[in-house]
């Protein structure tokens, strides 16, 4: 089994920019707590399983950069995903 | 908009986004790459926009945020084209690949992309193209949402 480090780093890469956006606010009647991030990552290594070794055919048989990029969204969540007041910010 | 709508945008976008990623990370072999990645990743995120509204949305996508990645992503490309030039003296030259023998072996191997493939610079194309797409995208949908306000301004 053969591990390929460019779409593991890459894919981490990508969720963690993403991941760090995510910001609920206290005010919102939104609540998204630990238990849908805990789901989401079940479902995504499902959806990961079901894709395959994608792109490349021939390594671990999961798809290795969606497993990172969610793994990478849940990091930047995690570190940096915490409310801020902002005057900068759009919405 | 729906309780169920509200319940379910949020993880299915974060889904939608990692199939995103994953179209990117693709790019150099199979169908899609950048653009229809980054377009995924923006659809992700306008999925989340349009149901909570912009000041609900869980993504915050401020100005120097939108700024940044659409800079890093245009840079990006442009300094990776320079790379070309400036060692092999061809806009745009896949360092990676080398295939004419012209670059010095530790510049081949710092634009290798770790891939069976040996694609090169390419992988590193996709990812930025990615980046300015999924701005790009996202941004005109936020200055549509945001439209009554400009217009407003514009009137006053």
């Amino acid at each position: 089994m053969n591990f390929y480090l460019g779409p593991i780093i890459i894919g981490f890469l990508l969720g963690f920019i993403l991941g760090t956006r995510i910001q609920i606010s206290s005010k919102s009647k939104l609540k998204f707590d630990a238990e849908i991030y805990a789901i989401v990552l079940i479902t995504a290594i499902i959806v990961a399983y079901y894709l395959g070794p994608f792109p490349y055919y021939i390594d671990v048989p999961i798809a290795s950069g969606f497993v990172s990029a969610i793994i990478g969204i849940l990091i930047g969540k995690l570190l940096f995903g915490k409310e801020k007041n902002d005057k900068n910010q759009i919405n | 908009m729906s309780i169920i709508l509200k319940l379910f945008t949020f993880p299915i976008s974060l889904i939608i986004i990692c199939l995103g990623i994953n179209t990117i990370l693709g790019g150099h072999i199979t169908p899609g790459g950048g653009f229809q990645g980054g377009s995924m990743i923006a659809g992700g995120l306008i999925f989340c926009i349009v149901v909570y509204g912009l000041k609900e949305s869980p993504f915050k996508l401020s100005d120097n945020f939108l700024g940044a990645m659409e800079s890093i992503g245009a840079l990006g490309y442009v300094f990776l084209g320079l790379a070309g030039l400036v060692f092999s003296g061809f806009f745009m030259y896949n360092l990676g690949v080398d295939i004419y023998s012209i670059v010095p072996a530790s510049i081949k191997t710092i634009f290798d992309y770790p891939d069976p493939l040996n694609a090169g610079i390419i992988p590193y194309l996709n990812f930025v193209v990615g980046l300015k797409v999924l701005v790009g995208l996202s941004a005109v949908v936020i200055a549509f949402l945001e439209s009554d306000k400009i217009l407003g301004e514009d009137e006053q």
